[in-house]
């Protein structure tokens, strides 16, 4: 029936209220209904009334009936046209089981590629789960404490002339001989603040020494610390005897380790009560037995003693000691700092252009973010966690990306499958779950895989990294973690298949025009890129960390390291005649080169001295340094280094002006000094030959100029040296120089040597090679893994161009045989298919190369003496990366131009 | 549901299903059954009770065709099963008996 346009029609409205309210396989019939009443009506009665009754009507349609969903049952599934038959859930089970039978079966069709694949992503979570362990083992480090989010490390940041400085010690004051540690009251004015607790590890900072214990004929060196009274309290280290309030309250006690208790007494709990004798200077009583440290415990020590017994004869040279406190129960520590600091500020007596500020950080946070940054600790191992999430995160990138263009490459088989699985009435969505039940299958395959080896490689890992990580079995967040890894893993790397063939319309794939967009090209080839990118990064940062982690191992330090040796200064040979009787003897035996004595080992020497405030000395008084010349203001602090007359000569050091002592100069022990290049900068000397100098209440003057070595890592700086003679000291090192291939025999001799002069104190002794070996182990550890991952970023890289090509060559099968039968070389052919995917690796290489090197530009900013990037590192970078990707390249497309052309043209 | 009872009102309107035979839809029914009843009846009910045969089993529906006055919408055609025409069987079968079995005292002949 044909009506005029002005003819009334069904009120919109209603109906679009009817579509929400009417069940959607009913819709159709019901408005139907109403539209025809309502024409039906309008031909013997007023719009207006017709327009209510449309009303009344749908007021009375109503009903629960018709807004139920389609149910399944049989009758209802006769309500629906074959077209409208009900899509199944996308994870209902039966579809579920059905993606998995077709996966499994595609696996087992393509073997080459799902083995290519399995390893490729295996290869990139077994990356991801090392990390995983490790992050969260360097995570976990101090999170045992019961009260762990309630307790605090005190750091003081330090203005002064325009400079901002943090470390972790705490203001005290020096009132003549005595001591005041400026928060022992903090408690009393802050009532938030539970505990305090302050801990120091033995003198010379940061090279804490082994102290010697003795109990009748057993004598040990052991590693331990200094801590107050609440330090049990306060911490979680259980106690296996002893009493944990009033352990460390007396002055001559001292807390033990359960290793150490074993040593001495044999077991734990029979050693409370005993005493032993500590330095062979006095008896302490052992007051508690702790349980053996922790593995994530970075407070490390095996005895403690008390606080008190050091406070009042200290052997520390400045402020050097921990503050840790306990603030009450869900108190914001920045509330604390704002209080401490109102305390504070009265009493800490600075000049005026100085500042000191105490903050709390979380002991959870302190071994991470242990280096200062603008004053507050927030640099530090946390670098390298992020840096080696950010790699882990890249190499399984990298692996998805090759799932993705493995996938790509048998898209075109699978494409049929796409197309006839839509016609039969699969939706999209049908497949996005089909693709992604594949991806995921192959991750879970991966990931048992993964197990396996992360369980085989496990030793190997730990002692690449130096940890004892265990497996984590128990561990619920491991799990997850795994879980979550592989699902992380089979959702990025099935999302493009997934994504784009599903795309794909189903009649142009079954009359065989599958042309991939450019869009899709350039994507691909944009992964590659990337994915090469990224290799690169990795590749110049191999280069360059080990070349400069060998640099700093091989470096000339400016004196010969190898075959030396130090012992401490202690016990009998404390007392000069025992000193030279022992160089004496030592000197004339076999393998025993040089020996003599410095006031510090080696590694220890040019410390800036700092007074109570973390300042270098400004005023001068009896032990700062003073000298001809110096300007009022200048403030810089030099620890002098008191050395027997043989140290030049056995250090191997380098005169470069003057003299080097000698025992024919009759002053030279009282009125000599060297100093080296860096403190004559400092000093602002010109000539500084003969120039006086006064340093710890001895004045001199400069007979020599010695070359700058390095004492530090060279992570630091040189640091200025001032050296003088003095042979009588009762502390400090010995120095031993050894005969090289002889070292055994010398150290027999030593000795026993050692032991008839000295009998009290075990012989003890540090290799200086491998003392500086320990500075640079996060060096040595990045070095190795940075290559170890890049090996693998680049050949999970590979694999995946290997897929590409393949995929290419799939692709141009018909244009490839045209070109043969039209003459082509088999050489031209194989240049055509490599071209573009050489020229992308060409495109990674310019991209990646800037990136690389801000990035170890980045890296190499934390050492003080470094290489320099080069432009053969990128070089060499670039062309590892482009003669290892021409392999499968070169491989896939030879391959490609041998096929007899009758097979490729046959097909039609 | 099946072999469920047939209520009063579904039987009417089952009846005029088998009445309208090839072109019984709600509507159709609507007016049909209206007439006959001398009262309006309301699509709703009606609707809904063919909704009820259907999954009682005892009609059968399918998508006809599209007409303008529809709006361009299909209408939905009924026919009656096997076990409906069984069921209205039954219903008349009982009220023929219940027909037969009154006395015919009942309504008021007798005498004469």
């Amino acid at each position: 029936m044909s009506r005029t346009p002005a003819s009334p029609r069904p009120p919109q409205w209603a109906q679009r209220l009817l579509t929400i309210l009417v069940a959607a396989h009913l819709q159709e019939e019901v408005l139907g209904d109403l539209d025809e009443l309502f024409y039906k009506r309008l031909q013997r009665l007023p719009a207006f009334t017709v327009r209510l009754l449309y009303l009344v009507d749908i007021l009375l349609l109503l009903h629960p009936r018709l807004w139920r969903r389609a149910s399944t049952t049989e009758h209802t599934a006769s309500y629906r046209s074959l077209t409208d038959y009900p899509k199944p859930f996308v994870l209902h089970p039966a579809m579920v089981r059905n993606y998995l039978k077709i996966a499994i079966r595609n696996l087992l069709k393509n073997k080459a590629f799902s083995f290519i694949n399995v390893l490729g992503l295996s290869l990139g979570m077994v990356c991801c789960l090392f990390i995983f362990l490790w992050v969260t083992d360097e995570r976990s480090v101090d999170n045992f404490h019961t009260n762990g989010q309630n307790l605090y490390t005190a750091y003081q940041t330090v203005f002064a002339t325009g400079q901002v400085d943090g470390n972790y010690n705490t203001p005290l004051q020096i009132a003549g001989n005595q001591r005041i540690f400026l928060l022992e009251d903090a408690k009393k004015a802050v009532p938030e603040i539970q505990h305090v607790v302050f801990y120091a590890t033995g003198y010379e900072l940061p090279w804490g020494h082994p102290e010697t214990f003795q109990l009748g004929e057993r004598k040990f060196k052991l590693e331990g610390s200094r801590a107050s009274n609440d330090f049990f309290t306060l911490f979680s280290y259980p106690l296996l005897a002893g009493n944990a309030q009033t352990a460390l309250k007396d002055v001559r006690s001292i807390a033990i380790s359960r290793k150490m208790a074993e040593l001495f007494f044999g077991n734990p709990y029979k050693a409370v009560g005993k005493t032993l004798r500590y330095e062979n200077k006095m008896d302490l009583m052992v007051t508690a037995v702790f349980e053996n440290l922790p593995r994530q415990s970075s407070l490390k020590f095996d005895f403690l003693l008390s606080w008190e017994a050091q406070r009042g004869s200290l052997e520390w040279s400045s402020n050097n000691f921990r503050t840790f406190v306990q603030l009450s129960d869900g108190t914001d520590p920045s509330l604390v700092e704002a209080k401490i600091n109102r305390f504070l500020q009265p009493r800490l007596a600075l000049p005026k252009e100085v500042k000191t500020q105490i903050g709390f950080q979380a002991i959870g946070d302190q071994y991470l973010h242990s280096t200062f940054v603008n004053g507050k600790p927030e640099g530090g191992r946390i670098e390298y966690v992020r840096i080696f999430t950010g790699v882990a995160l890249f190499i399984l990138f990298i692996a998805c990306i090759n799932f993705m263009n493995l996938a790509t490459a048998q898209s075109v088989k699978r494409a049929k499958e796409v197309g006839v699985r839509k016609v039969l009435g699969s939706t999209r969505i049908h497949l996005i779950g089909q693709f992604y039940s594949e991806a995921l299958l192959l991750a879970c395959l991966a990931m048992v895989f993964t197990m396996l080896s992360t369980l085989v490689l496990l030793p190997a890992f730990n002692s690449l990294t130096n940890k004892q990580i265990p497996y984590p079995f128990t561990q619920f967040s491991f799990w997850m973690g795994l879980i979550g890894l592989t699902f992380l893993t089979g959702m990025l790397a099935g999302s493009y298949p997934a994504l784009f063939l599903s795309s794909l319309e189903p009649v142009r794939i079954l009359k065989g025009i599958l042309r991939f967009t450019r869009q899709s090209i350039w994507f691909r080839q944009g992964l590659t890129v990337f994915q090469f990118g990224l290799s690169i990064i990795l590749l110049v940062a191999t280069f360059v960390v080990s070349k400069q982690t060998s640099y700093v191992q091989n470096t000339h330090l400016g004196y010969n390291r190898d075959n030396l040796i130090y012992i401490r200064i202690e016990g009998e040979l404390m007392a000069p005649h025992n000193y030279h009787l022992f160089k004496d003897q030592a000197a004339k035996m076999a393998g025993i080169t040089m020996i003599d004595r410095s006031s510090e080992a080696p590694h220890a020497m040019g410390f800036v001295v700092d007074d109570a405030d973390g300042i270098a000395e400004t005023n001068v008084d009896d032990d700062a340094i003073n000298w001809e010349g110096k300007p009022k203001n200048a403030s810089v602090g030099f620890k002098p280094t008191s050395v027997g007359f043989d140290f030049v000569r056995l250090m191997n050091l380098t005169v470069v002006k003057g003299r080097d002592f000698s025992r024919n100069n009759a002053t030279d022990s009282t009125d000599a000094f060297l100093v080296n290049e860096e403190a004559v900068r400092q000093m602002g000397m010109k000539q500084p030959l003969g120039k006086w100098i006064s340093a710890w209440q001895k004045k001199g003057h400069i007979i020599g100029v010695l070359k700058d070595y390095h004492t530090h890592s060279l992570h630091e700086p040189i640091k200025p040296l001032i050296v003088d003679v003095k042979e009588y000291e009762y502390f400090g090192v010995i120095l031993v120089r050894l005969q090289a291939g002889m070292t055994k025999q010398a150290l027999g001799n030593l000795e026993r040597t050692y032991n008839r002069i000295n009998p009290n104190y075990p012989f003890v002794y540090q290799f200086l090679d491998q003392e500086y070996a320990k500075l640079y182990q996060s060096e040595e550890v990045m070095a190795k893994l940075t290559t170890v991952f890049t090996a693998l970023a680049i050949a999970i890289s590979c694999l995946g161009l290997f897929g590409l090509v393949m995929f290419s060559a799939q692709q141009r099968t018909k244009e490839i045989g045209v070109r043969k039968v039209l003459g082509a070389s088999v050489a031209s052919i194989t240049a055509l298919l490599s071209r573009d995917y050489l020229r992308l690796i060409f495109l990674a290489i310019l991209i990646a190369s800037p990136v690389a090197w801000y990035a170890m530009q980045h890296w190499l900013a934390d050492f003080a003496y470094k290489i320099s990037i080069e432009w053969w590192m990128f070089a060499l970078a670039g062309l590892s990366a482009f003669v290892v990707a021409s392999l499968p390249v070169g491989i896939q497309s030879i391959k490609a131009a041998l096929v007899n052309p009758v097979k490729s043209i046959r097909s039609e | 549901m099946k072999g469920d009872q047939l209520g009063e009102f579904e039987e009417l309107v089952l009846l005029t299903i088998a009445l309208l035979y090839d072109d019984a839809y709600s509507v159709a029914v609507v007016e049909e059954l209206g007439q006959r009843l001398e009262r309006p009846l309301s699509l709703g009910a009606v609707h809904r009770t063919m909704q009820r045969l259907e999954e009682k089993g005892f009609v059968h529906s399918r998508f006809g065709d599209a007409t303008a006055e529809r709006g361009g919408r299909r209408k939905r055609l009924f026919i009656v099963t096997k076990a409906g025409e069984q069921a209205l069987q039954e219903a008349r079968r009982v009220r023929n008996d219940l027909w037969a079995g009154i006395p015919k005292a009942a309504f008021g002949g007798g005498i004469a």
